[in-house]
């Protein structure tokens, strides 16, 4: 039944097998083994030096990238199709590797207070990492798949890591199971492509069938060749569900604020920033690329999805206070107006340089705020409260300043890089609008949940500016968590976050010109 | 007597089984499990029901594999088993983990993450 093993084809797949091209994923799994081996040989006292080394090495890998930005595998195939590199996906891998960075300065700052092994964390981490610059620049369901579920298997770990926290466990089993429930829906979707496109060769095959349905080339040509099939077309959307859960899109948003508050608040910034931004990497090759024959039927669904998300996200927010659900739910709406964009990339190609430049501005806000979140709580890190953050001001004039710029630049503040985030990719939907009129309505709304959100964020930084009147300690209550004290290289990653917030908000240089050229 | 054979020839299953047949259990067994993962309330039914979905797009991978003629779908199931078997080594650890601290395993009464 299958054709005999073509010596010649196997030789040629091997000789595509160019590991340069993948060098950084691979450093990045010797530094996860390294540190692995550190713990193992080194005796008790140099240990604790081993979370410097996965920084360290990160920065190496960071810096290596920086300088070969523009490799010579740029716009060619690797590993016999597996893998597709582009300048998007070297931009992803920079975002990937400086989250992780910015993951494990939070790391040193939150696990010292929880009875936890450490080195493992910073393990899980980078090969996290590593798995989502593959991702990102994976061109083929197989590498794609794998990909995800290294990613998605290493976060269920990572949330559950605070193991005698029942919150932590708690959350673990909630994203476990939400997590599983939707690669299992997305891996189906991916069945149901390859055996779609799949019947070159057979009698009665469908027009544009392909020997190779997995490979993403192949498959958007089979698409585009039958753009009303059914199942090809029931594939496409369960694909699309798998990727709307990493992205926290409504109607899959059910898990984000109980995870997000269960989670240690590392994982919390890293599920919020890189496991978001990857989900939206992948939407953007899947909606633009691989499904884009089927944007007849996709870009209305991706409509309702993001009014939905945008609407929802907003909502929920203004009614809570403990602050990780605070920051899910605000981020289900960033969600939101990431979607937007991507639907305007259907039309208007400025609105994907737009969302990577909103993905960076969200991710350097994120963190700046995540990091004074790691201050501000306490042994319990499930317990954040905004009650937490009165008189923080006053208390620690650097955590509150810094406070109020991440928060600003996320709810959009002018001259802040939020602010350009969101000016770019509203500015990308109304050019796109002139072709899809639908996103007139979803500006409107992404409008409206821009200034509702302007309520929620204020509402944080006035409980950090302007002390509230609070009753007398009673003899039950629980003291609130001691402000721990800020590290050299807390402090400085703060400083530079909240610095690099404002001056990509006036400039932006050549990343916003090669962004939006690109 | 003489009614019975007839009324097995109209409901008997064809010599052989072709893909749609394959496709229909595999149908069913994502749709058992996906209702199971929803309505079920103790975590380690659930859990089976998880398997189940990817056992149920295994299948489906094998029968499209068969039917057309390559072998991509192979090599995807051999992908599916061993993401299964990560996810269930991870999974069954946190629900133990989780057993000894909480003393129950279902759904209703893990609450603690709530608005």
């Amino acid at each position: 039944m299958f054709a005999a093993i073509n010596l010649s084809a196997l030789q040629a797949a091997a000789g595509t097998n160019q590991w340069m091209a993948i060098y950084p994923e691979l450093m990045l799994g010797l530094l996860a083994l390294l540190l692995l081996g550190l713990e193992l040989v080194l005796p008790k006292a140099p240990r604790a030096l081993i979370p410097t080394v996965a920084i360290v090495g990160l920065v190496i890998v960071l810096v290596g990238l920086g300088i070969n930005f523009h490799t010579a595998f740029l716009n060619r195939d690797t590993f016999a199709g597996l893998l597709h590199h582009s300048d998007g996906g070297q931009f992803m891998r920079v975002f990937f590797v400086l989250s992780a960075i910015l993951v494990c300065i939070l790391a040193t700052v939150t696990l010292d207070r929880q009875p936890v092994s450490k080195v493992e964390f910073y393990h899980i981490v980078i090969v996290i990492t590593a798995a989502l610059m593959l991702l990102v620049q994976s061109n083929h369901f197989v590498m794609f798949f794998v990909a995800l579920e290294t990613v998605t298997v290493g976060f269920y770990i990572l949330v559950s890591y605070f193991r005698t926290s029942a919150y932590s466990l708690e959350a673990g089993l909630k994203y476990l199971i939400l997590g599983a429930l939707s690669s299992a829906i997305l891996l189906f979707g991916i069945v149901l492509l390859y055996g779609v496109a799949g019947s070159a060769g057979q009698q009665g095959a469908l027009p544009g069938a392909t020997a190779e349905p997995m490979n993403f080339g192949a498959l958007r040509g089979f698409l585009a060749a039958n753009p009303d099939n059914f199942l090809a077309n029931i594939g496409a959307v369960l694909v699309l569900a798998g990727v709307a859960f990493k992205i926290g899109a409504v109607p899959f948003q059910v898990w984000i604020p109980d995870v997000y508050q269960g989670a240690p608040t590392p994982v919390t910034a890293f599920l919020a920033v890189a496991s978001k931004a990857a989900g939206f990497a992948v939407l953007l090759t899947l909606v633009l690329n691989v499904f884009s024959p089927l944007q007849e039927v996709i870009v209305p669904v991706l409509s309702v999805m993001a009014a939905a998300t945008i609407l929802l996200g907003n909502l929920a927010a203004l009614s809570q206070h403990n602050v990780k659900r605070l920051m899910g739910l605000s981020g289900v709406s960033h969600a939101g107006y990431l979607l937007v964009g991507v639907i305007a990339g259907c039309r208007e190609p400025l609105a994907v340089g737009a969302v990577y430049f909103y993905l960076l501005a969200y991710l350097l806000a994120s963190f700046a705020v995540f990091m004074v979140m790691a201050h501000v709580s306490g042994s319990d890190d499930a317990d954040q409260d905004l009650e937490h953050y009165a008189n923080l001001a006053r208390e620690r004039p650097f955590l509150g300043a810094v406070l109020a710029v991440g928060l600003g630049s996320l709810a959009g503040i002018p001259p802040l890089a939020g602010f350009m985030g969101k000016l770019l990719i509203f500015i990308a939907a109304f050019k796109a609008a002139a072709y899809l009129p639908s996103l007139y309505w979803l500006l409107l709304v992404a409008v409206a949940g821009v200034v509702v959100s302007i309520y929620y964020y204020f509402g944080w930084i006035k409980a950090a500016f302007f002390p509230a009147w609070r009753p007398p300690p009673m003899a039950g209550d629980a003291a609130p968590p001691v402000i721990a004290r800020v590290g050299l290289t807390a402090g400085v990653t703060m400083v530079v976050l909240a610095f690099a917030s404002v001056i990509l908000g006036f400039y932006q240089g050549p990343l916003g010109a090669w962004l939006v050229t690109r | 007597m003489s009614a019975l054979p007839s009324l097995l020839a109209v409901a008997s299953l064809p010599a052989e089984a072709g893909l749609n047949h394959y496709l229909l259990v595999s149908a069913l067994l994502f749709a058992i499990g996906f209702f199971g993962v929803l309505l079920r309330k103790n975590t380690l039914v659930i859990y089976m029901c998880l398997e189940l979905m990817l056992n149920a797009s295994a299948l489906a991978a094998v029968a499209f594999s068969r039917h057309n003629g390559t072998i991509d779908g192979l090599v995807l199931v051999f992908f599916i088993i061993t993401v299964a078997a990560a996810e269930v080594a991870v999974g069954l650890a946190i629900i133990v983990a989780l057993f000894r601290l909480r003393h129950t395993v279902q759904v209703e009464e893990l609450t603690l993450l709530k608005n």
